[in-house]
């Protein structure tokens, strides 16, 4: 063998570890659910079919179209909210802190969490929002309410918090990757040319640090629309969300075309925004010319 | 940005198809020769009789947990040989047999099966094409516990449960058994077979009811913990294990059977298909229908036994009395549950009921 057919094998043989792990692992959970969402429920349990039914049901059945809005609803909020927290901290941890060494810490102070188990953070949460919970029985304590309210949990509000707790590193790492990399120049030529402080931000800052935002709110959105943990853990009645439904199709209601159909459209929702995402990003750089 | 893009989409999508996957990845390991692995409801495989089983038998027990009847055929879909024994109730026996999910039992093999009270061995949902398949163990009522130091006056109706006084303090179990509860209030007469408009009507109640509701639960951990911690004052139980662990916490709960009648179960032990633990399983079975296992668990759950042979030599006559051992008619008074036959529709109208603002 030439020393060139020596060096395709082997650039072949690089690249076909990642491609036979998207196949194995991607494509043909993928391929299979996709087969599965045709099928059609049979006690007891379901046959081979080609049919839309499972697909009709997702328009027909209004339960599903009330859980589609109100987890767009909450991963929208997650996402706004997770913004309106990272972005000022990844500001000021660029722009305002000098040191190199303690920038460092407090990023990683910021991102340690991930590495604590998503289940013991919900937890957490139920144990601070609770009617007997760390911040009622501060309120109670400190005055400021007579008796201990139930409002912080097993609502919508417990839920944003704790998705936006666990998913705000998400937000925050691409922000401060973003801003970080603005040329200190441009911001310098900026004020050399009389424009304040706030202009500088709106004009120059922002705009650079879009891509950022852009990836965090993806990022951001995609993990709490495909949460089911929140919900059962510090959710109430009214908390159902996409991914329990498909949980539920795939254990009590025994339904799993159903369910395959559901991920499918999950699936559709989550390129859709990905894709949106790459256009708003691509746009943002052609704006800067 | 070109590679975080990319990053992204493929973090996004990985993210998701673990995020679904992950609902349907079985907890326990692969079934293993001498470790047996039960599938059960809570109580069933309590250190304080499995040790002595463990002892005398050589087999090792591991268990995992079900939040409802409707989670047993789905784990065994999931793929078989992860576990070798199930408690399941009677109502939801038949599905699994008909999905092929489990062995039938050799019944020859169980000393004590004419020591068990008839009504529970002829159960037809255990008795299907000629064959045995599930060794009937424990009974009981499902009846509702409240905080005696929040709820003063004993209440006597399912309609407690729609009272604004305790907005915010109710709890109900995450399963279908809720709807036959409403049924029962709503004065429908059967409600294993509902009409559509029937379950329409029950539905509508109990959406109407969802303002009022702290939690839907699904495990006894939950809702004692709901008691525990006050988030709940008042809930659908399982009786006998909650008002036991609640009493250990000294947290004043009692329990109320309500007029329009309570919810009757009784479990069963099945045999999942191709175990590699018959041996191991039989064993266990049969420790169980003993003295040892039926008084065993009924000590940690309160429910009742269904061998009342072996009852007799290890309940106190008043305990033997107060679980209706010496008057198996009371089975009569509850409503025990069945199978639906329009489960689909049963299963869809509980979903819609959780699915709703």
């Amino acid at each position: 063998m030439t020393g060139r057919g020596r060096r395709n094998l082997f650039a072949a043989a690089l690249v076909s570890v990642p491609l036979a792990w998207t196949i194995v692992f991607m494509f043909a959970p993928y391929a299979i659910m996709f087969t599965y969402s045709f099928y059609t429920k049979k006690f007891p349990m379901f046959v081979p079919d080609f049919q839309f039914g499972n697909y009709l049901m997702l328009f027909q059945d209004i339960q599903y179209r009330q859980v589609f809005v109100r987890t767009f609803k909450i991963a929208s909020i997650v996402s706004l909210v997770a913004l309106l927290l990272a972005y000022p901290v990844a500001y000021c941890l660029v722009f305002k802190v000098h040191s190199r060494k303690i920038r460092m810490a407090i990023y990683m102070a910021i991102i340690v969490p991930l590495w604590a188990s998503y289940l013991l953070r919900a937890y957490t949460w139920k144990t601070i929002l609770g009617s007997q919970g760390v911040l009622n029985s501060f309120l109670v304590w400190s005055g400021i309410l007579a008796e201990p309210t139930p409002l912080f949990l097993y609502n919508q509000f417990s839920m944003v918090i704790t998705l936006v707790h666990i998913f705000v590193p998400f937000m925050f790492m691409p922000i401060f990757t973003a801003l970080e990399k603005i040329p200190r120049s441009l911001l310098e030529a900026s004020k050399d040319l009389g424009v304040g402080r706030l202009g500088t931000f709106l004009k120059v800052t922002l705009p650079l640090s879009v891509p950022g935002i852009v990836a965090g709110i993806t990022f951001t959105f995609c993990l709490s629309f495909g949460d089911f943990i929140a919900p059962f853990l510090v959710g109430g009645p009214d908390g159902f969300m996409i991914a329990n439904i498909v949980q539920s199709q795939f254990g009590t209601a025994l339904n799993w075309p159903l369910g395959s159909a559901i991920s499918i459209a999950i699936l559709a929702i989550v390129l859709l925004v990905i894709t949106l995402s790459d256009r708003l990003e691509r746009a943002g750089r052609l704006d800067l010319g | 940005m070109r590679s975080l893009a990319h990053k992204i989409r493929i973090f996004g999508t990985v993210a998701l198809a673990f995020g679904v996957g992950a609902a349907m990845v079985p907890t326990a390991l692969k079934a293993q020769e001498g470790q047996l692995s039960l599938l059960v409801w809570e109580g069933y495989a309590d250190p304080s009789f499995v040790k002595d089983f463990e002892a005398e038998s050589g087999c090792k027990v591991q268990a995992t947990y079900v939040g409802s009847n409707d989670d047993f055929a789905p784990k065994l879909a999931a793929g078989g040989g992860v576990y070798d024994l199930l408690s399941v109730s009677s109502d939801a026996a038949e599905v699994l047999v008909r999905a092929g999910f489990v062995e039938p039992i050799d019944i020859s093999k169980v000393p004590e099966w004419n020591n068990i009270y008839e009504a529970f061995r002829n159960v037809k949902s255990i008795n299907v094409d000629g064959q045995v398949w599930a060794v009937p163990f424990t009974w009981g009522a499902n009846p509702f516990l409240y905080r005696t130091d929040k709820i003063t006056t004993e209440p006597d109706s399912i309609a407690v449960m729609w009272d604004p006084q305790y907005k915010g303090k109710i709890g109900m179990w995450d399963d279908k058994s809720m709807l036959y509860n409403a049924a029962r209030m709503l004065g429908i007469a059967d409600p294993f077979n509902m009409t559509d408009e029937e379950l329409e009507k029950v539905k509508a109640k109990l959406i109407e009811q969802k303002p009022l509701v702290r939690k839907y639960w699904s495990t006894a951990g939950e809702v004692i913990n709901l008691f525990a911690s006050d988030e709940v004052w008042i809930s659908y139980t399982w009786g006998g294990l909650m008002l036991n662990e609640l009493g250990k916490q000294n947290i004043p709960v009692k329990e109320f059977t309500p007029k329009e009648g309570a919810d009757g179960w009784n479990d069963n032990w099945m045999i999942a298909k191709g175990s590699p633990n018959m041996d191991c399983a039989m064993k266990y079975i049969n420790y169980m229908m003993s003295a040892k296992g039926q008084c065993g668990v009924s000590t940690v759950t309160g429910y009742s036994a269904t061998n009342p042979v072996a009852a007799k030599t290890c309940m106190s006559p008043e305990e033997f009395k107060a679980k209706h051992q010496d008057d198996i008619d009371f089975v009569g008074k509850l409503h025990m549950w069945q199978a639906p036959p329009r489960i689909e529709e049963y299963t869809n109208a509980w979903n819609a009921v959780k699915a709703a603002p």
